[in-house]
């Protein structure tokens, strides 16, 4: 009698084991393109004739393109367990001012200078957090608030624009003209714009970082368990700094992009772009303790969060009520992830 | 002689927000009108709102969560009473009943998110927040919304019971909530449980803490808090619109700098309310001196970003200069301070 019951309770235990959710594994699989899927379905249904034109994935592509230049960055960041680099948007209108304001000294100061000063941040950010193990999000928080104080006391709270920044010159607003062009520059006849093209770059560089490379195999590791990659002789150090460095830099390439397309200089430029990018980076699955998720996913998270706003737009939902939709989708995608990483027991 | 120095450094971190509220006052010495009673009775006044999202804040960040949705908690609470009141026609009692409730249930769900669903605070509530923020703009329509006629409660909260005193009823119940939230802390069994649950979740489970339970009862506190501060400040104010308080920086931002500043460690387990509400009147007495010396808005918001980054500073170099002695040996230790001198 006992040994029956032993061999039932064990028969169970194994039937336990073995049994894994279908769903659950293809969920882990797939991710948010799931979600993509069914937001292309959704469109196709209520559009059939405009949705798959090309003037509207190109602006569902031109829609996300600055947030997705960000979120390219930023996955370092989350990759790395480090949170979120709050600091994001005073990086972003940080590095349009400064380059709108190197306007007079010709096209290539200003690109560069622009881009150095989103570097100068990641590096500080670095070696704050790399270094000395600030806690992420209180530091860059704070960082945040001087950079904003900064640039409000340096412009004196105005905004700038590149024409009345190049004054009479003539060369100087030629400069500000091309300045201008950046974010409006197209190719094969007005359907892709240049804006996506560096998206689609930086997303592919990004992949091939994280798959291919040393740096994005120490990352992985550093992000999974801190401690034991410090053991275990990487150079965490170096490698937080780093991952910083490459989150800025993109920031300050999607600022300049930023200022260009609005032609103007602001210090709320970046605004709510610090939780925006977050939340589409967390949707492709990456999660805050590190070391999970992929570039693929990220891509995916940006493009639903366009693609969600594109088809809610589409069905006329207004503004304010989008803000509803978009909280419960992004709670119930997480939920989702996080059971199935879960149940199976990768969390 | 070690030993003292020692003492003076832990004194100065302990104390923090007392001293940042010291500079500020001496500061404020030397502009005019800072200390006339209309002043500081508006400042004290205008501190109500920032100190019950602060009070949220520091409770769930004690308990090891971050809680984003309270700023616009507060808000939310702000609209729902006055639109009770005005658009529905309720008594007073009844739409602030309302406001609190609708905050418990917006932090029983955080909890609940947090615990059962097992989502990570931080993304719980950043979505949380934009569910309220969206719900805001369906209910007010993006409109403001203000009282009409019926001004018998804004008069009784800014009126001034006790002479010579320039507390008016509204910082009297920002008051009374702080010393009795510090109370629940410091004193029964379930404020010292937050403080377990922040230092270590497992070991707290294993003392016998329900610790689902907790967590979820510290979201709603903080929701209720920041719903009732919302609301008392709505009324205070006698209008409120979907951008309530913010003066360049959101209030969650200014609730957030103000626990750090007090000293709430951010894993959990260490911190008091009573500090944050003495960082929030440090900041909100900074923006008023500031203003009349330097007569610029933008200096406010340099400063208050320097203050931050040089506690985090201070923090972080302490932490890394202990964490730099962790297996040195005792008297090489002792050899390190005669040496250097800290």
């Amino acid at each position: 009698m006992t040994k029956v019951n032993e061999n039932t309770t064990a028969a169970k235990s194994d039937s336990r084991k073995t049994e894994i959710n279908k769903a659950l594994v293809f969920f882990d699989k797939a991710g948010v393109w799931i979600l993509v899927v069914c937001l292309m379905a959704i469109g196709f249904i209520i559009n059939p004739s405009d949705y798959f034109s090309v003037g509207n994935i190109r602006s569902i592509l031109q829609a996300i393109s600055l947030t997705g230049m960000c979120c390219a960055g930023l996955a370092y960041i989350v990759y790395s367990s480090n949170m979120n680099d709050m600091s994001l948007p005073m990086t972003i209108a940080i590095s349009g001012m400064v380059s709108i304001q190197l306007v007079p000294f010709g096209i290539v100061v200003c690109i560069f200078g622009g881009l150095l000063t989103g570097t100068l941040v990641g590096i500080i950010n670095g070696f704050m957090i790399g270094k000395l193990r600030a806690n992420p999000i209180i530091w860059t928080l704070a960082f945040n608030m001087v950079l904003s104080g900064i640039a409000r006391v340096a412009w004196g709270g105005s905004q700038i624009y590149p024409d009345v920044v190049a004054g009479g010159n003539e060369a100087a607003l030629a400069t500000a003209e091309t300045f201008n062009q950046l974010a409006r520059t197209y190719f094969f006849g007005g359907s892709v714009s240049l804006m996506m093209v560096v998206m689609v770059v930086m997303f592919i560089i990004s992949y091939f970082i994280m798959t291919h490379t040393k740096f994005g195999n120490q990352l992985k590791i550093v992000g999974t368990n801190y401690e034991t990659a410090r053991l275990s002789g990487l150079n965490v150090v170096r490698i937080i700094t780093l991952s910083y460095i490459i989150c800025s830099f993109c920031a300050s390439v999607c600022g300049l992009f930023y200022a260009s397309m609005r032609k103007i200089g602001s210090y709320d430029n970046g605004m709510g772009y610090d939780f925006s990018c977050l939340t589409a980076v967390l949707l492709g699955g990456m999660t805050l303790l590190g070391g999970k998720g992929s570039m693929v996913g990220v891509f995916g998270g940006v493009l639903a969060v366009g693609m969600l706003n594109n088809v809610m737009t589409l069905i006329g939902i207004s503004t304010f009520n989008q803000y509803l939709v978009t909280g419960i989708v992004f709670l119930l995608i997480v939920w989702l992830n996080t059971k199935s990483a879960r149940k199976l027991g990768r969390a | 002689m070690m030993k003292k120095k020692k003492f003076n450094i832990s004194l100065i971190n302990t104390y923090r927000s007392y001293i940042f509220l010291l500079i500020v006052l001496i500061f404020g010495a030397f502009s005019d009108n800072f200390f006339t009673m209309f002043n500081i009775k508006s400042l004290l006044s205008s501190t109500s709102l920032y100190t019950f999202i602060g009070i949220g804040f520091t409770v769930c960040m004690i308990a090891g969560h971050m809680d984003l949705s309270v700023g616009y908690m507060a808000t939310a609470g702000a609209l729902v009473v006055l639109g009770m009141h005005t658009l529905t026609g309720l008594p007073w009692a009844v739409s602030i009943l309302i406001a609190v409730a609708v905050g418990a249930v917006v932090g029983i769900l955080n909890g609940l998110l947090v615990t059962k669903a097992k989502i990570h605070s931080f993304i719980a509530t950043l979505g949380m927040q934009y569910v309220i923020r969206g719900g805001m703009y369906i209910y007010c329509e993006g409109k403001e919304i203000s009282v009409k006629g019926d001004y018998g409660l804004t008069d009784k909260l800014s009126s001034v019971p006790i002479k010579f005193l320039p507390f008016n009823v509204l910082f009297i119940i920002t008051l009374i909530c702080v010393i009795g939230f510090s109370i629940m802390l410091a004193y029964t069994r379930f404020g010292r449980n937050i403080y377990m649950l922040g230092g270590n979740l497992e070991t707290a489970w294993l003392a016998g803490i329900n610790s689902d339970r907790a967590t979820i009862i510290v979201f709603m506190l903080s929701s209720m808090s920041c719903a009732l501060g919302g609301a008392l400040f709505g009324i205070f104010q006698g209008t409120a619109t979907p951008t309530l308080g913010e003066k360049g920086i959101a209030p969650l931002m200014i609730a957030m700098t103000a626990t750090i500043i007090g000293g709430t460690d951010i894993a959990g387990g260490k911190g008091k309310v009573l500090d944050t509400f003495i960082s929030i009147t440090a900041i909100v007495a900074m923006f008023s001196v500031v203003t009349s010396l330097l007569g610029k808005f933008e200096y406010q918001i340099l400063l208050i970003g320097f203050v931050l980054a040089l506690c985090v500073f201070y923090e972080t170099l302490l932490k890394y200069i202990k964490q730099k002695e962790i297996g040195m040996r005792p008297n090489l230790i002792i050899k390190y301070h005669e040496e250097t001198g800290k």
